[in-house]
């Protein structure tokens, strides 16, 4: 142990010489929701550029990494939380449990596509970036004769009615990220209106990220809506699947950042001066990684049919996410999103299923009537409780923090919602049915 | 609480007794009260300023989810235990009132469907069952048509029915084993034979057993949350409180006030199925004497008999193979079979995680022992003493069934983080918090084996011990525990198994990879595409070491009752 | 009770040959009885005898190797315990503990589907029967052993079986209990004029209430007789020491004509008349009734002993005696006033050769 300890100390002098303020020594503790495979390469390159000083990595959710972190701030254990979603560094961020701090790694831009890399503020740091888009499993597609999606529009086909996943957007940081972003994209109206058309040809609303690939690439599920470096990775892995980013999308970046009171500081910051350095950069070209480095001269090793946001021009068109907007309505998004679409799929779809085929029985013999009936039922699925102004109110989001404005409980909120939703639902259920009737 | 109620007991409890109640007071509060407590009364808070109210529980009963869940949750669990009965009730029945060949080899296959490990578990369950999956590519593929098994709620039906039977199996078959062979004979001898004679005599008989294995079937599966998950069915009350509590940035009481509202009626549930089994005397044997009767099939019905426990045994195992099959193949996509097989899933999971294997043995074996000391006790203190409030003790363990694993996670980080070790590192860091976490999370199978075990033991062996001049503590432990044995065992078997594969409750409380168990194991490696046969590699090891545990339990049971039986 | 005239004739039992083995233990061994109409039979022998297994052989829980067992004439080889009318009462009793005592009565002619009012009638008569009518919604385990055993009694002769077995009925009752039951159970079963068998390893029970017993040992039957037949001419030395107390003195056969006679011990001779009868290894056995302490009488032969001890048995004197090496016990009416015998005493037993026996194992 004492020898250990002198290795590292001496390490330490040794590096105190080159470059580096500070020498990393001990025990660095990160807390991650990614996965071993991501993980595991990062730790040997980390270990073997500072032999002082081993990587313990906690494997949690972000959710429950969040929770740790804030459950153990009395004593805390933990140097660093290293996930995807930037919306849990805000919330770390916002609690104060997180330190800030001025990394000196060169040649890194202020953003990629036009999301900014870093927190203005340096309590977290972005390290890869990662695009969301549509994966598909080939084999399904093939066997259900489903054409290749390109577009979020192309999920609400009737062609892929049943056939699409996507995770919840309250349970997972990325997907929320994703409607998020069609709802900046196209407006709070029309983001909703593509978004309920499309969760029409829902499969299911899984609980966790990783559940839609893995529904993909078991193919027990044809098309999900992810993060790109999950279908990187499935295919690296063999699978059976494909990748595309739709045009109205964008790239975050996956972030680290140093937990306030870390046990380990000087080990805390060494490691996210490693993993912004080329070094640290290149392991996420790993087979097993595929993520998206954030220092655009890594891509020189990249393969050749690796996406680089840097220079495709697809990303530089990619729209402008404000993440500020995203935060202050975030608890509203996702439960307008569970209590509108992932609570009652079942309506959604039934109603959905009626539409394809009013359109079905339309493209063959037209009727002005069904197709003014079929508007008013897709105007009842798109219609919505509550305005874009409305949803970043006090008023409303005061009921999901527990502030002094709100004007009414979450749960009667969500009540409302839900009824709202239901009742609407049904409407557009008989109008779609009478819709059928007429063209039948 | 206990302990207070306790205090004020009847005279006839000894001052042992009186210790030991307040022993295992303190154990459910410290581990179980305390720590749900602190996460738990969220629920009676205003959201925002923290202060007391019971509008939430009003919210509840107003949001029609809510209350088409708990519906949902209800009629899930209901028909769960019915069908769970209708797999268990031919497995129980052939095996331990005839000669049957492999009986103990059942008993142990028959139990292996709740050592179902977390996640790929699920992802074996989807490849065979599942829309695409094995049996409806076949399907679709002769007959065009597929079957819905894992849709809507029939499908959580269908799998929980599956995965809690064992549950019944190994309560009820406890209970046949001690049904006297004369109470059978004596039927047949008044001229009822085959299924009246099971349906008047042995049922009634076996009652105790089944009874507590159905409501622990009951409990489990309405608080269940991974199952409904898996299938996407949302509406449902432990999903409904899983999804809140587990997302971030809302702070929310609904999550809690579902906890609040899981916890009352698991409780409610088991105070039922012991008010339907008050007054009973099912102490049927003196033991030693008598014993059970075991009749040999002949013909025909040797054939049928198996016909049925290897029908069943396909069905309820089919998710293990699955799991094999997933953990030798190299890709299992949109297909009825892996598209190649390959050995180098074990290989990596031996170099990287043998230390889960080991922990996770060291964790569940503890936990399994610590609940049978506890369960026992409690179970004597219940039916054998007089104390005033016992049955608390009862209920306050089994509440613990309902207490969702992240609740308690949470509850023991906020309750032992702020205690440390004199070395400054918190107390929640050591892994002996895992082992009571896991203990306290099992602790109700444990119990309701300890309480049938002991239930069925005449009252007049432990009275000719003490008449020969042993104490009430040396008769406990030289004439109830040795007759307990076989529930004993039993007990901890439920506990070890399934605590080997318990997730929720330890991914809080892992500290460090060196601590971590199996369980957190499959988890790291769930997390990728690459990890998926690795993890069911490692699935594989845990079903393997708790068949073989098991397997060695029932073998113990079998030759001790060999040995015993006979005229 | 008018069951008992609306009977159906007794039946008869017959076992035939019958081997029966538990894996490498040879449980019956060539087992033939024959049962008669309307007797109480009993099964008599020590425990782990085999009386039992045949009991069970009869009821259908046990099958034989070989041989057969013919109820009223018929095999009943290939019918399952539930077809073979034969009513058993448990030596547990085996009352289910989840039926009232009604319900448990019922039960068996629940099982034959007989309509209600029929089933009423007869359980509320088989609970008349044994004087428990009024216990009939209570649950057994609230019941005394006596009436939990009058239940069990009841539960069986309620359906009217063609054969009552009875596995040790008094086995869990108190002494004076038992003398009582046994009693009523005779008076029951010659009532009902049913046959029946029950198994016993008490002689005295044996000997007070049935017609003839089978004395049973190690899984052979030694012999079948009235308590009397067995009591007076035992077949063999184990008959002879199971059924009452009996006296055994080993030897060996010396002399012929009027010098014949059984050597006990050195000087200590027993004449035995030339037409008597002695198997090779045959030892000398008599009733301690049948011999008195007193100078031999004309064609008695005594034999001199001590007295060791002596047990008052109310209308007689029991004297244990030692003569030679063995310890002989001697029965004398009590007759107050007159001096009894003192341990230490030296005495002659006399015994007159009529009443000797020479059995062998």
């Amino acid at each position: 142990m004492i020898g250990h300890i002198a290795a590292a100390l001496i390490a330490g002098l040794f590096a105190a010489s080159s470059a580096l303020a500070q020498a990393p020594t001990g025990k660095v503790t990160v807390v991650t929701s990614f996965a071993k495979d991501v993980t595991d390469p990062f730790k040997r390159a980390f270990e073997k550029a500072y032999p002082g000083a081993t990587l313990e990595v906690q494997n949690r959710n972000t959710n429950a990494a969040v929770k740790f972190i804030e459950e153990t701030k009395a004593n805390n254990q933990i140097d660093l939380m290293w996930a995807s979603a930037p919306d849990a560094f805000e919330v770390l961020k916002g609690k104060g449990l997180l330190q800030k701090f001025q990394p000196k790694a060169t040649g890194i831009p202020a953003k990629v596509g036009s999301y900014p890399i870093n927190d203005p503020s340096g309590a977290y740091f972005g390290f890869a970036a990662s695009g969301y888009g549509i994966m598909w499993n080939e084999r399904y597609a093939r066997a259900n004769r489903l054409p290749d999606p390109a577009e979020w529009q192309d999920l609400a086909k009737p062609v892929y009615f049943d056939h699409v996943a996507i995770a919840s957007p309250a349970r997972s940081g990325t997907t929320h990220l994703t409607i998020e972003t069609i709802l900046q994209g196209e407006g709070w109206e029309k983001g909703w209106r593509t978004i309920k058309e499309l969760a029409g040809n829902f499969r299911q609303v899984t609980d966790r990220s990783f559940d839609v690939p893995e529904q993909v690439n078991s193919g027990q599920v044809g098309v999900g809506i992810v993060i790109d470096f999950f279908a990187f990775s499935a295919q690296a892995a063999g699978f059976p699947v494909k990748f595309v980013y739709p045009s109205v999308t964008t790239v975050v970046p996956a972030n680290i950042g140093i937990v306030a009171n870390a046990p380990n500081k000087a080990g805390a910051e060494a490691f996210v001066e490693f993993l912004l350095s080329p070094t640290g950069q290149e392991v996420l070209l790993e087979p097993s990684i595929r993520r998206l480095p954030i220092n655009p001269a890594v891509y020189v090793k990249a393969p050749a049919d690796y996406p680089n946001p840097f220079k495709d021009a697809r990303f530089q068109k990619m729209i402008t996410f404000s993440a500020d907007t995203s935060e202050s309505r975030t608890a509203v998004v996702d439960t307008l999103f569970d209590q509108l679409i992932s609570f009652q799929l079942a309506a959604l779809k039934d109603v959905t299923k009626i539409l394809h085929d009013v359109d079905a029985a339309l493209a063959r013999k037209d009727n002005a009537q069904a197709r003014a009936l079929a508007k008013e039922a897709r105007d009842l699925i798109a219609a919505m409780p509550l305005t874009a102004q409305q949803a970043s109110s006090k008023d409303v989001t005061g009921a999901f923090t527990g502030a002094k404005e709100k004007g009414a409980r979450q749960a009667e909120l969500e009540q409302q919602w839900a009824a709202f939703a239901k009742e609407r639902y049904a409407q557009a259920k008989t109008k779609a049915a009478d819709a059928l009737k007429l063209v039948r | 609480m206990t302990v207070a109620l306790a205090a004020r007991s009847a005279p006839a409890a000894t001052r042992g007794q009186l210790a030991l109640a307040a022993g295992i007071g303190l154990f459910l509060f410290l581990f179980l009260a305390l720590p749900t407590a602190m996460v738990v009364f969220v629920a009676f808070t205003e959201k925002g300023t923290g202060q007391f109210t019971l509008v939430n529980f009003v919210d509840f009963a107003r949001t029609d989810l809510f209350v088409r869940s708990f519906w949902n949750s209800v009629y899930v669990s209901a028909m769960s235990v019915v069908w769970a009965s209708a797999l268990a009730l031919p497995l129980a029945v052939l095996t331990t009132r005839f000669t049957f060949r492999g009986a103990v080899l059942i008993q142990t296959l028959g139990f292996v469907p709740l050592v179902m490990p977390p996640f790929v578990g699920a992802v074996a369950m989807q490849l065979l069952f599942g829309r695409n999956g094995t049996v409806n590519l076949l399907l679709d593929d002769a007959f065009g048509f597929k079957i819905p098994f894992m849709e809507g709620l029939n499908g959580v039906i269908f799998v929980q029915s599956l995965h809690y039977f064992p549950f019944i199996l190994v309560n009820l078959s406890a209970s046949l084993r001690n049904i006297d062979r004369a109470m059978e004979e004596a039927a047949q001898n008044l001229g009822s034979s085959g299924f009246r004679l099971i349906r008047r005599i042995v049922v009634p008989l076996a009652m105790p057993g089944f009874v507590a294995g159905a409501s622990l079937v009951f409990v489990k599966v309405f608080d269940d949350l991974a199952t409904p998950l898996l299938l996407n069915v949302k509406d449902m009350l432990a999903p409904q409180a899983y999804l809140r509590v587990s997302s971030i940035g809302i702070a929310d009481p609904m999550g809690y006030v579902i906890s609040v509202v899981l916890i009352v009626v698991s409780v409610a549930a088991m105070w039922i199925s012991t008010l339907a089994l008050k007054g009973k005397d099912y102490a049927t044997i003196q033991r030693g004497g008598g014993g059970l009767g075991r009749r040999t099939l002949k013909g025909w019905e040797n054939l049928a008999g198996h016909a049925v426990v290897i029908a069943i045994l396909l069905l309820v195992l089919s998710p293990h193979i699955a799991l094999f099959l997933l953990s030798i193949a190299t890709i299992w996509s949109f297909s009825p079979l892996p598209d190649a097989y390959t050995l180098a899933h074990y290989n990596r999971v031996f170099a990287e995680s043998s230390l889960y294997i080991k922990n996770t043995l060291v964790y569940a074996s503890l936990a399994g022992l610590i609940d049978v000391i506890v369960g026992t006790a409690i179970a004597y203190l219940v039916l054998r003493t007089r104390l005033v409030g016992r049955q608390w003790l009862d209920w306050a363990a089994m509440a613990a069934l309902a207490v969702p694993g992240v609740v308690l996670g949470i509850g023991y980080l906020r309750t032992f983080y702020g205690v440390t070790l004199p070395d400054g590192t918190p107390l929640a860091a050591l892994w002996i918090v895992i082992v009571l976490a896991l203990a306290v999370r099992r602790l109700p199978y444990a119990l309701r084996a300890c309480m049938a075990a002991l239930q069925q033991i005449s009252l007049a062996l432990e009275e000719a011990a003490e008449n020969l001049g042993a104490t009430k503590a040396r008769t406990v432990r030289r004439i109830v525990v040795p007759l307990m044995t076989g529930g004993l065992l039993a007990g901890f078997v439920t506990s070890f198994s399934t605590a080997a594969v318990e997730l929720s409750a330890t991914l809080m409380l892992v500290q460090s990879n060196s601590d971590a168990p199996l369980a957190y194991g499959l988890y790291v490696f769930m997390q990728s595409s690459n990890g998926r046969g690795p993890g069911a590699a490692l699935g594989i090891i845990a079903v393997l070491l708790v068949t073989i545990c098991t397997l060695a339990s029932h073998y113990i049971v079998e030759r001790r009752h060999i040995g015993a039986g006979g005229r | 009770m008018t069951g008992a005239e609306r009977r159906p004739p007794a039946v008869a039992v017959q076992i035939r040959g019958v081997n029966l083995s538990y894996g490498a233990t040879h449980v019956l061994k060539d087992v033939s009885l024959d049962i008669r109409p309307g007797e109480l039979f009993a099964f008599l022998g020590p425990s782990g005898c085999g009386k039992t297994t045949l009991l069970r052989l009869i009821a259908g829980f046990n099958t034989a190797d070989t041989g057969e067992v013919l109820i009223d004439g018929r095999d009943v080889a290939p019918l399952p315990p539930w077809k073979r009318d034969v009513g058993m009462v448990f030596q547990s009793y085996a009352l289910w503990p989840h039926l009232t005592v009604r319900r448990n009565v019922a039960f068996g002619l629940e099982e034959r589907r007989l309509p209600r009012a029929e089933i009423d009638r007869r359980v509320a008569a088989a609970l008349d029967l044994v004087g428990l009518g009024h216990l009939a919604e209570r649950r057994p385990s609230q019941l005394s052993g006596g009436q939990q055993q009058r239940v069990a009694l009841a539960r069986t002769i309620a359906v009217e079986p063609k054969v009552l077995l009875l596995d040790e009925p008094l086995s869990n009752l108190d002494a004076k209990m038992r003398a009582e039951v046994r009693r009523e159970l005779r008076e029951l079963q010659q009532r009902l004029g049913i046959t029946a068998i029950f198994v016993t390893h008490d002689q005295e029970e044996a000997n007070t209430i049935s017609d003839r017993i089978a004395v049973i040992n190690d899984g052979r039957v030694l012999q079948v007789g009235t308590p009397m037949e067995l009591y007076q001419r035992p077949s063999n030395l184990f008959v002879a020491g199971f059924l009452g107390t009996a006296n055994i003195l080993a030897g060996r056969l010396v002399g012929t004509g009027a010098d014949r006679a059984f050597e006990i011990g050195p000087d200590l001779r027993f004449p035995v008349a030339s037409d008597v009868a002695v198997t090779d290894g045959a030892k000398l056995v008599f009733r301690p009734q049948s011999a008195a302490i007193g100078e031999a009488k004309a064609g008695q032969a005594g034999l001199p002993g001590t007295i060791l001890d002596l047990e008052f048995l109310g209308a007689t004197i029991r004297y244990g005696i030692r003569v030679g090496g063995t310890r002989l016990v001697v029965d004398v009416p009590f007759r107050s006033g007159e001096p009894l015998f003192a341990p230490g005493n030296a005495v002659t037993v006399s015994l007159s050769p009529a009443a000797a026996l020479w059995l062998t194992d």
